[in-house]
């Protein structure tokens, strides 16, 4: 909403620097976003530089067959010469002077200049270039003759602020200069006109034909019809005042109805009576109904729209937009003008089901008061009167029942309750009362009827004593406590640790949208109606998010690409609400294996064991994806991001509840490790994981600690290349233990422990006879190396040495 | 023998060894099986002339030992001195990893309220209209209601669009007190531009107790924004409307580019919004089953995005999202 300052203070003499004003609106009633100045600066005495001036002659420039070089009288003892372009005016036009020297309104400064041999001695102006209107066809001749060198500034606002405030939905009465008035004149001490509109007196006894058939959605209509009426071009300073409130020039009638709704809230609307066949009725629409609006566009009604309908067909949107059939034109002669009132919500429907925003239904779907209509007709019937010329012939008024005011007790220490800072009865009243609000008998609170909507409870009241009191004067204080649950919990600690640890394993967060195109998930959660294509189904993995990610920084020639993202997925369960578990998932450089460490450290860092195995999976490189519990590990398939890519994806909440809740003291004291490197020779298809699964399975049980753990996958990898060391079908494992041994043994030792584990170490489903039987020959080496590893040991070793 | 003049040639022979092969000649010289002092101690026969030999004995023991540890320490010396580096040479690379800006600023609201006891709780994103919208006091009208503003799944389930629904179903799990702060994704119908997204994420703070006051919220929400935007902050309160609080009000953190004088970063007001707040709204409490007389809360709520952009000047919101590791590693 924009507020031409010079309009607001014809309801309000306020005169306090624009940017105080602003700033206390913007506390106690709605925010001003800007303080904009539109039209000529107002700067060392530039005003003073703008004059009204009479044509004295007008003729051809005698050098030029486009421009009029004409003598102006602006007050001086002698006319001025000054060359024009524009044709639209005559000797005896009063037309706006600009003399030398001045600044115009797009900043440049107006020289005295020869123009094909003459000199122009200032300058006539067009609305536009007073930046009063939109027209430039022609100069502004002024309609009434004033006396030349009047000041301009008189005859209307040079000058203008403009306060543009974006107001709450809750405050419909905001959406008027009036509206602004009242909450000024209360915020300052200072006196508030009454609302504008007198009604002159009507020449006539004409009752037009009005019916409401929807009390619900028309709660009250008010129609007057005016005669006589001359459609032309509204004076400048109503189109100056439009234009500064941001509203287009369209036709006197038009304007004093966009007049009205900016000066008091209350959209109103003009057909010309001519166009309508019989009365008024107002009526939802009927199916399949159709009506034309003024912006050309047939519409389809919905039964729902509520519609002004003549007696034959629809012939206006109540609220949102005329019908282009009735509308007021050139030709017009006789208008009926209609002051209704309609209820909110069916205004939004019609609005939102036609995509057909405008200034009534942005009003009307907040809730105008319905006191407000018979006001806004009796300004908008002065104005149709004096300035349009038009004879006010008739009247009539359908109301149903209209809203009572709500009356609401405030008892008195709410205020200071609610906001920690106390406001006396008297000052409380004061306040209520500067703002319309009334006063009982008994003290109690009468909300006025363009506030009924909104304050209905006591505990509306004390916001409107405290924003106009002043939400400044609020201290800051902390509330006191009784009782305290909050901690970090378990699941954030833990959330945090992986992320520090990933972060500080060289991976970077990222964060993808859940919205995406395509799920792998047949049941994934679709949206009926996405925002796009691409933000269509709610994901069930963050791999694909990540994906992306990865290929905009590959693209983008970032090197040691190592993504990870923290969030929920959606995974549907057939219920209304899917299971949002939080995942970690991530993608990096470094194939497999750096995938994998990843996934071991951080299982590490939660203190959990992780188990892998080989599980197909449709983005992973078929030999290189495994599964453990609580997700995956692999490296993406090559088709899918060449370059050997590792990824996996956890679920943090599985993981969480595995961690365990205390650890347990081992003891670290009492002898140094013994450590054994042991290599076998296996089929190919016997999995490290298998043979470590049998060692641990042949140690002694807890509590002895004891480490067995397949050397790298690189060291394998090697291994594996190298013939002579993996004949034909078989390849090299090998195998660390780190054995804590209470004897120091320098000798081969544990021998009777190997032969059991590799006794053990054939996985239960397909017998391997080359190892199960420790009796054969081992293909391969066990080969025991002890040594003295800087760690512990704590039990008897069981062998003998 | 001359002790006194033995000693004085010893430790002077000692004294001006300057390397550690001159000093061992001087202690084989002075100190040898076949030093002059050693053939008069074997030769000795009173008490009081073995007495004073052993005495310079050990003096020049002890002479030779300091000489030696002094001569050491200076080879060390020459030898460091060699061992140069070029220190403004870089060091050994190590890639470190980076938290997500956004994380990084979630985490610093979480511990200014875990600092203040609250609660942090990360609720789910699919939320029923009840706890999103009915239960908040937002009118079936309401425009946020509108499919046009919110993703609907169906007619009552929904993308939530702010993390209010978790200040609900906790109300709704156990009576006041509550102190509470929401953090999470949420989603709207926003045209993504250079300051929409369609996903964001909010912090959304709730207090309830007895005699909480708006005077506590404002404390509460200075308390934040010296946390995040420096100890000199300010925090203006202006009216402001939202169905589930009444008084609502919107919070403003004084400029910290500005410092109030006026910047392009505040719009020339010298004051930046932060979000809206106010006191939770009686209809509330009256829906999880609180009592309004005697229940009073506040609840506030901010943009993460939006905090991060102001503090750190960037321009787009979608930088967020576009994970390009040059905007990621910066943070």
């Amino acid at each position: 909403m924009r507020i031409p300052l010079s309009w607001l203070r014809e309801y309000v003499p306020v005169s306090v620097p624009t940017a105080e004003l602003a700033e206390r609106l913007t506390v106690s009633t709605c925010e001003v976003e800007r303080v904009s100045r539109i039209g000529v600066p107002d700067v060392n005495g530039n005003l003073g530089l703008y004059r009204v001036g009479r044509v004295v002659d007008a003729a051809k420039h005698p050098n030029a067959d486009r421009l009029q070089l004409c003598r102006v009288d602006v007050g001086e003892p002698e006319p001025r010469e000054i060359v024009c372009g524009a044709w639209n005016f005559g000797a005896g036009a009063t037309v706006p002077v600009a003399l030398p020297g001045a600044i115009l309104p797009d900043g440049r400064t107006l020289e005295r200049a020869r123009l094909r041999g003459t000199v122009s001695d200032g300058m006539i102006l067009s609305e536009r270039e007073l930046e009063l209107g939109l027209d430039h066809t022609g100069i502004l001749v002024l309609p009434d003759p004033w006396e030349p060198g009047t000041p301009l500034a008189d005859v209307f606002p040079l000058a203008e602020e403009v306060l543009e405030v974006e107001t709450t939905p809750n405050r419909p009465d905001l959406l008027s200069v009036y509206g602004i008035a009242r909450e000024v004149a209360a915020l300052f001490g200072l006196e508030l006109a009454p609302p504008p509109g007198r009604n002159p007196e009507r020449v006539g006894d004409e009752t037009p034909s009005l019916e409401i058939r929807d009390f619900d959605g028309c709660p009250r209509y008010v129609g007057r019809v005016f005669r006589d009426v001359r459609v032309a071009a509204s004076p400048p300073w109503l189109k100056a005042r439009l234009v500064a409130a941001g509203m287009r020039p369209i036709s006197n009638v038009v304007d004093v109805t966009n007049y009205v709704m900016v000066a008091l809230g209350n959209p109103l609307h003009a057909f010309d009576a001519d166009t309508l066949r019989g009365g008024i009725v107002v009526r939802r629409a009927d199916p399949g109904e159709e009506l034309t609006t003024l912006d050309g566009v047939l519409r389809r009604l919905d039964p729902a729209d509520l519609v002004i309908a003549d007696h034959e067909r629809g012939v206006a949107f109540a609220g949102v937009m005329g019908g282009l059939e009735t509308e007021v034109r050139a030709e017009s002669t006789t208008i009926l003008l209609e002051a209704a009132n309609f209820e909110p919500v069916g205004i939004l429907r019609t609005s939102e089901r036609h995509g057909l925003r405008t200034e009534g239904s942005n009003r009307w779907e907040k809730g105008v008061d319905p006191h407000l209509a018979p006001q806004a007709a009796a300004l908008a019937t002065e104005l149709l009167v004096s300035l349009v010329g038009a004879r006010w012939t008739g009247e009539a008024e359908v109301a149903g029942e209209l809203p009572e005011r709500p009356v609401i007790r405030l008892r008195e220490d709410r205020v200071g309750v609610v906001t920690g800072l106390d406001v006396g009865r008297d000052e409380q009243d004061e306040i209520l009362v500067g703002i319309g609000f009334a006063l009982d008998a008994e003290g109690d609170v009468i909300t006025p009827t363009w506030r009924a909507r909104d304050v209905t409870r006591e505990i509306d009241l004390v916001e409107e004593v405290i924003r106009i009191h002043g939400l400044d004067k609020v201290p800051s204080t902390l509330p006191l406590r009784r009782a305290m649950f909050g901690r970090v919990k378990n699941d954030q600690r833990l959330r945090r640790l992986v992320e520090d640890l990933l972060v500080g394993l060289g991976f970077a967060e990222a964060y993808t949208s859940s919205l995406v195109r395509d799920d792998p998930h047949p049941q994934a959660l679709r949206l009926p109606d996405p925002l796009s294509a691409e933000q269509a189904v709610l994901r069930t993995t963050l791999v694909h998010g990540l994906l992306g990610a990865v290929r905009r920084n590959v693209d983008a020639g970032n090197e040691e690409v190592a993504l990870f993202e923290i969030a929920r997925v959606y995974l549907p369960t057939g219920e209304t609400f899917p299971e949002e578990p939080r995942r970690v998932g991530a993608i990096t450089h470094g194939g497999f294996t750096r995938a994998k460490g990843a996934v071991e450290v951080l299982h590490a860092a939660l203190h959990l064991n992780a188990r892998f195995e080989r599980a197909a999976n449709d983005l992973a490189h078929p030999g290189k994806s495994a599964r453990l519990a609580g997700g995956w590990v692999a490296e993406l398939h090559p088709a899918l991001m060449p370059g050997g890519w590792g990824a996996f994806e956890l679920d943090l909440d599985e993981l969480f509840a595995r961690v365990p809740e205390r650890r347990v003291y081992e003891d670290v004291i009492t002898y140094p490790a013994v450590h054994q490197d042991l290599a076998f020779v296996v089929d190919e298809d016997v999995l490290a994981g298998d043979l470590a699964d049998a060692a641990r399975a042949a140690a002694p049980p807890p509590p002895r600690p004891s480490f067995v753990r397949p050397a790298s996958s690189t060291s394998i990898a090697a291994a594996r290349s190298r013939p002579a060391a993996s004949p034909s079908r078989f390849a090299s494992r090998s195998s660390r233990r780190n054995e804590r041994s209470p004897t120091r043994t320098r000798g081969p030792s544990g021998m009777g422990l190997w032969r059991r584990l590799l006794s053990a170490s054939a996985p239960s489903s397909a017998p391997k006879p080359a190892i199960s039987d420790p009796k054969l020959p081992i293909r391969g080496v066990a080969r025991p190396r002890t040594g003295y590893l800087g760690s512990n040991l704590s039990h008897a070793e069981e062998d003998p040495q | 023998v001359d002790v006194q003049a033995l000693e004085r040639e010893a430790q002077s022979a000692i004294a001006g060894a300057s390397t550690t092969v001159a000093l061992d000649d001087a202690r084989v010289r002075y100190l040898g099986r076949k030093s002059e002092l050693k053939q008069a101690l074997r030769a000795v026969r009173d008490r009081e002339t073995g007495m004073a030999l052993n005495a310079l004995r050990e003096r020049l023991e002890a002479a030779v030992a300091a000489r030696a540890a002094e001569l050491e320490r200076a080879e060390l010396d020459r030898m460091l001195a060699e061992e140069f580096v070029d220190v403004t040479l870089p060091g050994e690379a190590q890639r470190r990893g980076h938290l997500h800006l956004i994380t990084q600023i979630r985490r610093e609201i979480e511990d200014v309220f875990l600092g203040l006891g609250y609660e942090v709780v990360d609720g789910n994103e699919v939320e029923d209209t009840w706890h999103l919208f009915d239960a908040l006091n937002m009118p079936p009208e309401h425009v946020t209601r509108s499919p046009l503003h919110t993703l609907f799944l169906d007619g009552d389930v929904v993308l939530r669009t702010e993390t209010s629904p978790s200040q609900i179903r906790v109300m709704e799990s156990r009576p006041p007190p509550v102190y509470m702060v929401s953090l999470g994704r949420t989603y709207r119908r926003d045209t993504t531009d250079a300051t929409h997204s369609p996903i964001f994420h909010q912090v959304e703070g709730l207090a309830v107790d007895r005699g909480i006051t708006l005077a506590d919220l404002k404390g509460t929400l200075l308390h934040l924004a010296r946390a995040l935007f420096g100890e000199d902050r300010d925090v203006r309160f202006t009216t402001d409307f939202f169905p589930f609080t009444e008084p609502s009000v919107g919070a403003a953190v004084s400029c910290f580019v500005c410092e109030g004088e006026g910047c392009r970063t505040c719009k020339f007001t010298g004051w930046i919004e932060m979000g809206g707040s106010g006191m939770v709204d009686p209809n509330v409490f009256v829906n999880v089953g609180y009592d309004p007389e005697t229940a009073s809360g506040f609840a506030f709520g901010l943009g993460l995005e939006r905090i991060a952009m102001l503090r750190h000047g960037v321009p787009d919101i979608r930088l967020f999202w576009e994970n390009d590791l040059r905007f990621l590693r910066q943070f």
